[in-house]
């Protein structure tokens, strides 16, 4: 009797001993939150040295907004070509200009990252203020993705355009961090930049799509999807109220006011990252119809809200998309 | 040919080993279920809060601009900002697992530990 109370204990201890040490015993996880790109960054990274991999992927994002994306940094590169009305690149640059003109050239226009002048005038998420109408024609007059010429070695503005890689910088990111994923031995990885997401790995991942009425965690629907980037644009991000009306921070380029188009958020996934995100905006100023057609010939995937809080879901993620807010319910399409 | 039958005491065994297992099963998943409100700045945990206990805090963490977290009854928010858009502040109440507000300018964010997705595209 003696002997079988023993192996009971000992049995159960085993047992208690697998179950606390099973996720750090088989695979390494580790979770971190960091700033970078002037938004909130995580990344829940597991595989052989995650820890590492999560530090280098941090220190990557940072010196990717640093010396290469951000226009508040002087030295950048993307400072250096404002102020230089362009000059030599590099290959990653060359990538980022020759992939975003595309997208430029295929939207008719309606996506442009060449009016970083325009948006300092509306200034969201400070003083958030109507521009003077003058000034914001003046700037408007200085943008046109069409003023770029872009070789291998270099680019050259016909204009005084300010580049501003803010509509595409959060999937250059994912990017990024993708290759570096790829390079380590990273088992699986879910990375968010200010909402855009990198899911990576072999598995079955669940993305749920924004609430535009709630917080930042909080969701109406959520997609079932693989290894894949998503990012969503949507008005609730950055916006003011004056005088009774919203002014959103996604500008029209033909305008240079907030994009009207009756699109709430749009969410759009890739297995590229830059897609993903210049995509989303784009979809956002071309609206429903057009944004969706323009989404598919990069084979991309899309799920608009509209304001009457209808979703409209692309072929690819109608078996894939459950919607969890009874206050929203799929359009008939 | 010998056969050994199963003894009563074999079943015994197997049957404690699986109460045992059963009961940290049971224990493990209720600890899980309490609701804790994760207060960070600048990706650093500044302050936690328990939201199942009704903890109440009032948390005023070094940044700035500054900004002013209460919790209280089983919730947590952004009650006061001096950042210009106040955007943390009209994300109200936090209280589900996953619920989640920012303060970009002061790098602040509230989080309720937990979600049921892997990640929430925005």
């Amino acid at each position: 009797m003696k002997k079988k109370i023993v192996s009971v204990a000992v049995i159960a201890v085993a047992l208690i001993a697998v179950i606390l040490l099973s996720d750090k015993f088989i695979i390494n996880t580790t979770e971190n939150s960091f700033f970078a790109m002037n938004t909130v960054c995580s990344s829940k990274i597991s595989g052989k040295e995650s820890d590492l991999v999560s530090e280098e992927i941090q220190a990557a994002v940072e010196k990717l907004d640093t010396d290469v994306l951000s226009r508040k940094n002087e030295s950048s590169s993307v400072s250096r070509l404002n102020r230089n009305m362009g000059g030599e690149i590099d290959e990653k640059l060359f990538e980022y200009f020759s992939l975003l003109l595309d997208v430029c050239k295929k939207s008719g226009g309606k996506f442009d990252f060449t009016l970083g002048a325009v948006s300092d005038l509306w200034d969201f998420g400070g003083k958030a203020d109507l521009p003077d109408e003058a000034k914001l024609k003046e700037a408007l007059s200085h943008s046109g993705s069409e003023k770029i010429t872009l070789t291998e070695k270099s680019v050259a503005y016909g204009d005084s355009l300010t580049v501003d890689f803010g509509a595409a910088g959060k999937g250059i990111a994912l990017d990024e961090i993708k290759n570096h994923l790829e390079k380590n031995e990273t088992k699986e990885a879910v990375i968010s930049i200010g909402g855009s997401i990198l899911l990576y790995g072999e598995k079955d991942f669940t993305v749920g799509i924004r609430n535009p009425e709630g917080n930042a965690g909080s969701y109406i629907a959520i997609l079932n999807v693989d290894g894949c980037c998503v990012s969503t644009s949507g008005g609730y991000e950055r916006f003011f109220e004056k005088d009774g009306k919203t002014y959103y921070h996604i500008l029209d380029p033909e305008t240079g006011y907030p994009a009207q188009s009756g699109v709430v958020s749009v969410t759009v996934v890739s297995e590229s990252g830059i897609f993903s995100d210049a995509l989303s905006t784009a979809c956002f100023v071309l609206g429903i119809e057009e944004g969706a057609a323009l989404a598919k010939e990069y084979g991309c995937e899309t799920v608009f809200v509209d304001e009457n809080k209808k979703l409209y879901v692309s072929d690819g993620l109608k078996e894939k998309i459950e919607i969890t807010d009874n206050g929203y319910s799929l359009a008939e399409q | 040919m010998n056969i050994k039958l199963i003894k009563k005491g074999d079943i015994l065994l197997v049957a404690a080993i699986a109460v045992i297992a059963g009961i940290f099963f049971l224990w493990q998943s209720l600890n899980n279920e309490s609701l804790t409100a994760v207060v960070t700045v600048d990706g650093e945990v500044v302050q936690t809060v328990n939201l199942s206990a009704k903890e109440e805090k009032i948390i005023i963490p070094d940044t700035q601009p500054k900004v002013k977290i209460v919790a209280e009854n089983g919730k947590i928010r952004f009650d006061y900002a001096e950042c210009e858009d106040k955007l943390c502040v009209s994300c109200g109440n936090l209280e589900k697992k996953g619920d989640t507000a920012v303060c970009l300018p002061s790098k602040t964010v509230i989080t309720v530990a937990g979600s049921d997705v892997d990640a929430v595209t925005y």
